[in-house]
């Protein structure tokens, strides 16, 4: 559902030194986690993005915006946009006929159904570590300490890494 | 990331379905998750979901790179804050942890590390639930006929305005208020419409005057 927004960006532009700092960090981020077809789209995908953030309406606010609410918009557009181009993506490569699509994984991952069958606490600790998340960070999300957070992501690697070995987890 | 896992990391990458997005949650959400706003049972849900597909994982790892920026970029402009809410310097790979030597020098530069580091730092942003959580609190009622529904939360002292999200339990967003000059909302007809006879979440972020935001944790709401 697209969210019903009661108002934007208030009064005051984006400071433009923040958006370029914003831009080259996604369009890193972008080069760094997308497959290459996107990732080659990097400056043009990122920019577009950036344009429909600043394009947003103003709305009933005149509040002044913090650099944090700026970040995670930035965030958010750009990871809309991905999916954008993909969908575009997906129908240009049905268009075809009968073209077959890339294969993808194996259908059953044996580290996945390994993951899958670790505790709550350690699946969802090993998989934001997986998903490139430090110690730390993992701590913020979860509600934890650090100190619990690096025993629940240690404990689930060893976990993990005895499934896929045979043994249990 | 580097260390002893990304053998692993490789074949979590390699392994994940390349699905359509079609169901995958709003990415607010994820952020929403990373920034600790959300309890235990969402962000799980939303982990296990980015589990089962490449885009969602994708999406996360952009995530801890765009949130690491965000907060040395915080850090730069908060004196005293430290850049990344990273590890701290005395951080080991988890695999030499069985290490006995390793483990004492660990324990030596732990000692060091306390006996030197510096004095308590600022907390960032808008890290809802990380520091700032008692500082707004919902004061209307959690369970309220669904007619006269009004969410309402206390004073932050300096705040400029108010913004404040409405989700569902499924955390998608059905309303954002920006720039709310008082501390209530009544809830908007379409949202109790929607979430009649159900519950809602909802939280308020203060903006406060150089921009920074102080945000609440999120609260239920139950209308009948």
């Amino acid at each position: 559902m697209t969210p019903t927004r009661g108002g934007d960006s208030g009064s005051q532009d984006p400071d433009p030194d923040s958006i370029e700092r914003i831009r080259q960090v996604l369009i890193r981020a972008v080069e760094r986690h997308c497959p290459p077809a996107l990732a080659a789209q990097r400056e043009d995908l990122v920019q577009m993005a950036l344009v429909r953030l600043l394009e947003r309406p103003r709305g009933e606010g005149s509040n002044p915006r913090g650099a944090s609410y700026l970040w995670r918009v930035a965030y958010t557009v750009v990871i809309d946009e991905i999916r954008r181009v993909r969908r575009q993506q997906r129908q240009a490569e049905q268009l075809p006929e009968g073209e077959q699509r890339t294969p993808g994984p194996e259908a059953r991952s044996e580290l996945l159904e390994c993951l899958g069958a670790l505790q709550d606490r350690r699946r969802t600790a090993v998989t934001l570590h997986l998903e490139g998340f430090r110690t730390a960070e993992v701590a913020t999300a979860l509600g934890w300490t650090e100190k619990q957070a690096e025993n629940l992501v240690y404990r689930g690697l060893a976990d993990l890494r005895a499934c896929l070995e045979g043994g249990d987890t | 990331m580097t260390g002893p896992s990304d053998d692993l990391a490789q074949r979590f990458r390699a392994a994940l379905p390349d699905t359509s997005d079609g169901d995958c949650p709003p990415a607010d959400a994820s952020w929403a998750a990373a920034a600790g706003e959300l309890p235990f049972e969402r962000v799980r849900a939303l982990v296990d979901h980015a589990a089962t597909c490449a885009r969602c994982a994708e999406a996360w790892r952009i995530l801890a790179d765009v949130r690491r920026a965000a907060a040395a970029d915080a850090a730069e402009t908060v004196p005293g804050a430290r850049p990344v809410p990273g590890p701290a310097p005395v951080r080991l790979p988890l695999r030499t942890r069985t290490l006995v030597p390793l483990a004492l020098s660990a324990m030596a530069a732990v000692g060091l590390w306390v006996m030197l580091r510096p004095p308590p730092l600022h907390p960032l942003p808008v890290e809802r639930g990380s520091g700032n959580t008692a500082a707004v609190r919902a004061e209307s009622p959690e369970v309220q006929p669904a007619r006269d529904a009004m969410l309402r939360w206390s004073e932050v002292p300096g705040a400029t305005s108010y913004n404040v999200t409405v989700l569902t339990p499924d955390l998608i967003v059905l309303h954002q208020a920006v720039g709310i000059s008082g501390r209530q909302l009544p809830l908007p007809e379409s949202v109790r419409q929607r979430a009649a006879g159900g519950g809602l979440l909802w939280n308020v972020d203060a903006v406060m005057p150089d921009g920074r935001t102080v945000a609440s944790p999120t609260f239920e709401l139950r209308l009948r």
